[in-house]
């Protein structure tokens, strides 16, 4: 299982994701799956000088990552898998790629229209929408900014009041 | 292109001392960013007032970085707003380039070349210099690089701009942490038994001879990474042991 790390994240690569889960979890490639990343080369050149040398970037669209995934998840090299949006996470869910994997709500930070439900997850009626799509491809989600913070699941997350 | 001249790099370089004179959670360093670029939007938008409260509110926002690498930020944005880069782009660059200025600050500055400072003071400390020797060592050797990576940096972001990750990437600033992090396991394991040694007052084996021996450890083991290691255990292990036995002795 050698998807190690499934995360919605707006910073996309970035310390918490490489030192915070990589050191934990010994990381050989992060892919950032992202339609717009996928065709701009210096945007790509500017998250790769963030990762130290051993650890691989790719930058794979949505389509290609369909076909991608199963691929990565047969492998030897351990990965982790970045979106920068719930609905991003959720087009791969629904093209079935992420039925083994769980999802992990790591970071969405403040935006208009968004409301705090944790300090590190700000959601719109329309993330909202895109977690309870999320929930009926079957797929398993949780919220959980770095590995020693406590994990909250799904369901207990959309039951938070916003403030 | 409308070109910034050498006076408006040099006031971008000293209101970049400020870039966290105003870090909070909300947007941490994004006021400081905005602060620091005002001598090149007010150069940039001088005929357009109106331009230059919507360019200085939009650099305002959320940015973060590693303070003396906000330069290359603050020299590539200037680039950009020169050159009349569209504001989505440019905040797609802020959004990108938060990351690599991080990770490299990180591991370089305060993971690397602090401590090494630090210990390498003190090391000239124990082995007798004055007070004032070591703080004036550690001072200027630090704030050499300090100031140096701030130069750096808006020379290289002025340079290339949006296309800054390229060079960011091929730069040897990225392989240096690792070269500094023998040197840095050096200056500990020498420090360690010194350190036991000047607690625990006079013995046998004088100062100098433990130190020799912890170097002459520690300079074996360079360019071996895991005898390295082991030798800096070693060291601490050796430092900790002369430090219980000189202790207990005195009391």
């Amino acid at each position: 299982m050698p998807i190690l790390l499934c995360r919605v994240d707006d910073r996309l690569i970035h310390g918490q994701v490489v030192v915070g889960w990589g050191a934990q979890l010994g990381l050989d490639f992060i892919a950032v799956i992202d339609d717009e990343l996928a065709q701009s080369d210096w945007e790509q050149d500017l998250y790769r000088a963030g990762l130290p040398n051993e650890v691989e970037a790719r930058f794979p669209s949505v389509e290609e990552a369909v076909r991608l995934i199963p691929e990565w998840a047969a492998n030897e090299a351990r990965g982790f898998v970045l979106t920068r949006d719930i609905l991003t996470m959720r087009r791969l869910a629904e093209q079935g790629v992420l039925s083994e994997i769980e999802v992990n709500l790591g970071g969405l930070h403040s935006a208009p229209g968004r409301q705090r439900v944790l300090p590190y997850l700000f959601l719109s009626d329309r993330d909202r929408a895109e977690l309870e799509r999320l929930r009926r491809a079957e797929v398993r989600v949780g919220a959980q900014d770095v590995p020693s913070a406590r994990r909250i699941d799904l369901d207990e997350l959309l039951e938070m009041k916003a403030s | 292109m409308a070109a910034l001249g050498r006076t408006v790099r040099l006031r971008l370089l000293l209101r970049s001392l400020l870039v966290q004179g105003s870090w909070n959670y909300r947007t941490m360093q994004g006021a400081g960013l905005g602060f620091a670029l005002i001598p090149a939007l007010t150069r940039l938008y001088r005929d357009d007032p109106e331009a230059l409260g919507e360019a200085l509110r939009s650099h305002s926002g959320f940015f973060n970085a590693h303070p003396y690498l906000s330069t290359v930020a603050l020299a590539a944005l200037a680039r950009m707003e020169s050159e009349r880069t569209g504001a989505e782009q440019v905040e797609r660059f802020k959004r990108a380039i938060v990351s690599p200025l991080g990770s490299l600050g990180d591991r370089l500055v305060w993971a690397r070349w602090r401590p090494l400072c630090a210990l390498l003071a003190f090391l000239i400390f124990l082995l007798g210099a004055p007070w004032w020797v070591a703080v004036g060592v550690f001072l200027t050797s630090y704030n050499a690089i300090h100031i140096g990576l701030r130069i750096w940096g808006l020379r290289l972001g002025w340079r290339e701009g949006r296309e800054v990750g390229h060079a960011l990437m091929g730069s040897p600033l990225r392989r240096l942490p690792d070269r500094l992090t023998i040197p840095l396991a050096v200056v500990s394991g020498a420090v360690v038994p010194l350190m036991a040694l000047t607690l625990g007052g006079a013995v046998d084996v004088g100062p100098l001879s433990t130190i020799g021996i912890a170097l002459a450890l520690a300079v074996a083991g360079y360019g071996r990474p895991g005898l390295a290691n082991r030798l800096a255990v070693l060291g601490l292990v050796v430092g900790s042991l002369a430090f219980v036995l000189l202790g207990s002795s005195l009391w």
